[in-house]
């Protein structure tokens, strides 16, 4: 199971940026709605679309595929 | 060489091994609930656990763990350490559950007959809806006593009592050349509404449990009676049933005692131990006011299995199950007895 | 020819059988042979000699080859464990360590029918240990050894 991205169904909302809990731990400001400071999380939006940096950090809990209202994240 | 047969059937699978005796393995994915000590306990690591939070959350059409039939040697101990049954192993088709050689867990769920009253609150609490209570109440009629007498000269058949009355008892034909009152003395409880609201007083009626009381009801005609009725296979005797019987008739023994500590620092709220536990231990605690603070996950241990699924799933660690003690027959194996003892330091 | 070598080792055991005190009627019954066919073996007839010295050799390889060449001869599980039983050169004795897990794999590998699971746990008999090593090769938690307890049988030329 790995975590995927189809960066022609977003929609840019950020959702899976906030929702995630490892990004959350990695990057406690992403949770207020700003952009994070390290590329070291696991995804965030870029130009307008989602974009996965670090995606072996994915523990697969299945949040972020939860909360996205597109399909555009994904595990697989 | 020997070699085992996998046969997949949707979600679950058997595997075989059939030589001197048949030994079958057989995953039932409905049952499973995806704690992972099958896969810490496999002597030969053949089992994979799948992600539960993701199969669980977005109904992934993927079986919850996966055994390596090359690998599986069918020595039983994932059945026997599965605390809520979800691989079960037969030799000569006969449950290891069933040979007293095998040790097993000693746990139980069970409902007093006697005692029930069958409330059918276990059956609505039950995360797992293990329980089913059939039940079958009194008849109404017994219960009531009165006289209701309709003066067909004097109804005008304007179906008000129809309309009003609160337990469809009396059904009024309007239509002209038929017209009739019909009153279901079975149904009627002798509310008097009929009576109180016909324009032309063509009703008679009477309570007679107001002026006699229980004088002329049977009261062994009120009760009402019915069984019970827990699901063996789903039940994980997390202790809901026990917890919540108004009357004390469920009694619920687990298998394993310890504790769940969830670090609140570490918890994000996302929420993905609370849709994994199979026995609704965890949840979103409500707001207890404005500028009051709530732990992010709330908890109810009483009905925790400590199974560890929650654990497992956490995606930031922010969760400890222990295993303090573990309840399971005596075996004479050794390799066995330890896999059983493991449990506490997993 | 794989049916001389056969034919060799029925009459090896056969010699081990009369050395043990069986009458032709019973060595002829035990190996599932002719009465006459005994009598020929235990007189010295009937064989080539040559067969008699493959067999011997084979008797004589590592219990597994022994064991093995003997299935491939006799394609008859029953038959190859009699003989084996009959002409192995060595006793065996095994410790099954607690780490047996009694997942059974011993006792479907033995071609000799001397492993049983006893509470579980794998149980091995020496008498009918051939020493082949199958169940230890096959154990996944290497909970199997194998003894040789002592080598005092020759074979004479009858």
């Amino acid at each position: 199971m790995e975590l995927n991205v189809n960066q022609d169904n977003c929609l840019g909302c950020g959702v899976c940026v906030v929702a995630c809990p490892v990004n959350v731990s990695i990057s406690p400001e992403v949770s207020g709605g700003h952009g994070s400071r390290t590329e070291e999380i696991i995804m965030m939006v870029e130009n307008g679309v989602i974009k996965l940096f670090s995606k072996e950090k994915c523990e697969k809990c299945g949040t972020c595929q939860m909360f996205c209202p597109v399909d555009a994240i994904f595990l697989e | 060489m020997i070699a085992n047969t996998k046969e997949v059937k949707d979600k679950g699978f058997d595997i075989k091994r059939s030589a001197e005796e048949i030994r079958n393995l057989s995953f039932k994915d409905h049952v499973c609930i995806g704690c992972g000590i099958c896969e810490s306990t496999c002597p030969v690591e053949a089992i994979k656990v799948g992600n539960i939070g993701p199969i669980v959350r977005n109904e992934m059409d993927i079986p919850k763990l996966e055994i390596d039939e090359e690998k599986c040697v069918l020595c039983g101990m994932c059945s026997g350490i599965c605390p809520v049954n979800a691989l079960d192993f037969t030799i000569d088709n006969k449950s290891i559950s069933d040979i007293d050689t095998y040790p097993k867990y000693i746990a139980s769920a069970e409902i007093d007959d006697e005692t029930c009253i069958h409330c059918q609150r276990c059956e609505v609490a039950c995360p797992r809806e293990a329980i089913t209570i059939p039940r079958s109440l009194p008849e109404r009629s017994k219960l009531v006593t009165g006289e209701i007498e309709v003066n067909e000269d004097t109804c005008i058949h304007c179906g008000i009592c129809d309309e009003m009355c609160p337990t469809d008892a009396i059904d009024v034909n309007r239509i002209p050349g038929e017209e009739s009152i019909l009153i279901n003395k079975d149904k009627c409880v002798y509310c008097l509404i009929c009576k109180k609201s016909c324009p032309v007083n063509a009703i008679k009626a009477a309570c007679r449990s107001c002026s006699y009381g229980e004088y002329d009801i049977d009261m062994s005609d009120a009760v009402t009676t019915g069984s019970s009725f827990i699901d063996d296979e789903t039940c994980v005797k997390c202790g809901w049933c026990e917890e919540i019987c108004p009357v004390d008739a469920a009694k619920v023994k687990k298998q394993f005692k310890g504790t769940l500590n969830i670090d609140q620092d570490k918890c994000t709220t996302c929420g993905t131990c609370i849709d994994v536990c199979p026995c609704d231990v965890l949840s979103f605690p409500e707001s207890a006011g404005p500028a009051t603070r709530v732990p992010n996950v709330g908890k109810e241990e009483q009905y925790c299995i400590h199974c560890g699924a929650c654990e497992r799933a956490c995606p930031t660690d922010a969760i400890d199950v222990k295993i303090t003690d573990v309840d399971y027959t005596p075996t004479k194996s050794k390799s066995w007895v330890d896999k059983f003892e493991a449990l506490k330091n997993r | 020819m794989p049916k001389h070598i056969a034919s060799g080792l029925k009459y090896l055991a056969a010699i081990e059988l009369k050395k043990k005190g069986f009458n032709q009627q019973l060595i002829a019954d035990e190996l599932e042979i002719d009465r006459s066919t005994v009598s020929h073996y235990l007189n010295g007839r009937n064989l080539s000699w040559n067969s008699i010295d493959v067999a011997k050799t084979v008797t004589s390889m590592c219990p597994k080859d022994f064991l093995i060449m003997t299935q491939s001869l006799f394609k008859d599980t029953d038959k190859t464990r009699k003989i084996v039983s009959i002409c192995k050169n060595n006793e065996f004795e095994a410790e099954v360590a607690d780490s047996c897990i009694a997942c059974g794999l011993c006792v479907d590998l033995c071609l000799m029918k001397a492993v049983s699971l006893n509470s579980l746990k794998a149980q091995i008999d020496s008498i009918c240990c051939c020493g082949c090593l199958l169940c230890k090769e096959g154990c996944p938690t290497n909970s199997i050894k194998i003894l040789e307890v002592k080598n005092d049988r020759e074979y004479e030329r009858g």
